[in-house]
């Protein structure tokens, strides 16, 4: 195992210990948006950097290469959303969904393994600027995603009056219809920055990843008009952010494999 | 060796509360807040009593005092003659008086679980530690306290936040009010939430209070008495609507509450999902308070309207003040925890057991 894999096993373990962390607080009742949370985010955080670090040394670029580098790098990117969005729209609970999801991605990348690779000819700045941000929307993507999740879980409850436990630890469900609409509206703004750089590039693109990424983008401009317009109901809205984020999960296996 | 008696404090607490003593008499032995500072000054000016304070709400007067008399049983009577004089009791009601007479250890514990809200009329209530603050702060500032109830009222601060942040004592809602508070700030950021009260009865009103002291927005009354309703939205700073007007307001608050006496159903599905349609699929909160019930439950089927009767909140209520009877052990472990690291628990030999060396 490289000194780069030895960080990522270190960060998934930190993470994995987070939602172990937060599912026994849940059980014994007295969860709370514990600073041990924060911390092993944080922890999760900083050894995510320093694998994505040492992994561009050994690969000379950008390490987006492989499906493995590029699901470490959405992860890594939900985190800092998570720091980023978390305290602005105050999801105390926003931890207890993204450290399970981040350690499902990151497990998956370690047991797909890093291949080797090489930049071909002299790396590109553009290029590289193009992936990083489309994977950063995709990343939103994904928060808007668990962001949906909460909110089906905090409206089931209130329609069956369930009350208890992660009830009192969820948003309010309309602070959580906001937020939803704020990511897939953050998401949808890098990835159409992401697809106005590529429009710049001297480099060719490969044709389906690109057109694959304009129809996630026709995915996410779909549901934002839908938003907007109120043609559909949060609840409606929610399971389009959960179910959608399945099309930028497929594209990146297409994208990796073009 | 120092005598036993000479440079110690023992410590005492003499008391009454909701348990032991009606409203009534309780009422009378109440000390008004402007007269606390002098009562501190005047327990402390007791003879062999050193230091003061006089903890004074609704459901109970409590004396703290640090004393150098020979034993804990002289303080008690010496603070009983105290009340029975301050308060001019008759020899008969003086007689009957019921106080609960606590030592050192006991009174080290008994402080601790009224911090934590385990003494209190509703279980884990947050209120009375605000209240033991303030009580103390009089009696630091009048200066009749020092290291003796320095020291342990600090440490009941202490052990007050342990217990609150170590255990879900304080969480779930125990009355309908705070159920309706609860489900209020769960669909929307209280801040910005507009209620309307459908009928004015007390029930009502007492869940509109709730949430205005949590920081509603505003208040709409409408009621079949017109009279009622502005007499009712004055004291709740509001607005009153005549009662065939409230529908046409639907669409513009968040929170309903209903409880006319209507025989049949006042709130229908129809009526609800027009609104829906106006708010945008803004989320609506129903709390439907009257028997016979004024909403068709059917409502609660249409998307964003969450539905609540008065047996719903009533279950709700009965689960979080079972949830808190759980918590109980919790939390009385970890003030046995707290009395043992702060040294109230040694053995009989020991030199402190709650006495503290001055």
């Amino acid at each position: 195992m490289t000194l780069s894999q030895q960080f990522l096993a270190a960060a998934t373990l930190t993470f994995v210990s987070a939602v172990v962390q937060a599912l026994l607080a849940l059980k014994s009742g007295a969860w709370k948006q514990g600073r041990m949370q924060l911390v092993l985010m944080a922890l999760g955080f900083a050894l995510q950097t320093g694998f994505i670090y040492l992994r561009g040394q050994e690969v000379g670029q950008c390490p987006m290469k492989s499906l493995s580098d590029i699901l470490v790098f959405i992860a890594w990117s939900i985190v800092l959303l998570y720091f980023l969005v978390g305290s602005g729209y105050r999801l105390s609970l926003l931890g207890l969904f993204t450290s399970p999801l981040v350690s499902i991605m990151q497990i998956m990348a370690l047991v797909g393994g890093f291949a080797p690779y090489k930049p071909k000819g002299q790396v590109n700045a553009l290029i590289e600027l193009h992936a990083a941000v489309a994977l950063i929307a995709y990343a939103a993507f994904a928060l808007a995603c668990i962001t949906g999740v909460m909110y089906l879980v905090q409206e089931r409850m209130l329609k069956r009056h369930k009350i208890g436990g992660l009830f009192y630890q969820l948003p309010p469900i309309q602070g959580l219809a906001g937020a939803i609409q704020r990511l897939v509206r953050l998401g949808l703004l890098l990835l159409s920055i992401s697809l106005g750089i590529s429009f710049a590039l001297h480099t060719p693109v490969s044709n389906p990843k690109l057109i694959f990424s304009w129809v996630v983008w026709a995915l996410y401009a779909l549901i934002t008009v839908l938003m907007w317009k109120h043609v559909t109901s949060p609840r409606r809205t929610a399971w389009l952010a959960v179910i959608g984020f399945i099309l930028p999960f497929i594209s990146l296996w297409i994208v990796t494999h073009a | 060796m120092p005598e036993p008696t000479a440079n110690r404090r023992g410590l005492v607490c003499v008391g009454l509360n909701y348990k032991t003593t009606p409203v009534e008499v309780r009422e009378r032995l109440a000390f008004p807040e402007a007269h606390v500072p002098q009562a501190v000054q005047q327990v402390r000016g007791l003879p062999g009593f050193e230091e003061s304070v006089v903890l004074s709400t609704c459901n109970r007067v409590e004396l703290y005092a640090a004393h150098s008399l020979p034993s804990g049983d002289h303080g008690h009577a010496a603070l009983r003659d105290y009340l029975v004089t301050h308060f001019k009791l008759q020899p008969e009601h003086a007689e009957a008086l019921v106080l609960y007479n606590l030592d050192s250890t006991e009174a080290a514990r008994h402080l601790f679980r009224v911090v934590s809200g385990l003494d209190s009329m509703v279980l884990g209530e947050t209120e009375i530690f605000g209240q033991v603050k303030a009580a103390y702060k009089v009696a630091l500032d009048t200066g009749t306290t020092s290291r003796a109830l320095n020291k342990l009222f600090q440490q009941a601060f202490t052990v007050g936040k342990k217990v609150r942040n170590e255990t879900t004592i304080q969480r779930g809602s125990t009355s309908v009010g705070s159920v309706a508070v609860d489900l209020a700030e769960k669909v929307h950021d209280l801040k910005e939430c507009r209620v309307m009260l459908v009928g004015a009865g007390e029930m009502s009103r007492t869940c509109a209070q709730s949430l205005l002291s949590r920081g509603a927005k505003s208040v709409i009354v409408s009621n079949r008495s017109y009279d009622k309703a502005v007499e009712l939205a004055a004291e709740m700073k509001g607005t009153a609507l005549k009662f065939d007007e409230w529908e046409s307001v639907l669409h513009e608050v968040d929170v309903i509450i209903s409880s006319t006496s209507a025989p049949h159903f006042v709130i229908k599905p129809e009526q609800i999902e027009q609104v829906m349609r106006k708010r945008r699929w803004n989320p609506l909160l129903l709390i439907d308070i009257a028997v016979p019930r004024d909403v068709d439950p059917v409502v609660n089927e249409i998307e964003g309207v969450y539905l609540y009767d008065i047996d719903a909140l009533q279950a709700i209520a009965d689960d979080g003040r079972r949830e808190r009877e759980r918590q109980l052990v919790a939390c009385e472990r970890i003030i046995e925890e707290q009395l043992e690291k702060y040294g109230f628990l040694q053995s009989p030999g020991s030199t402190q057991h709650g006495f503290v060396t001055s």
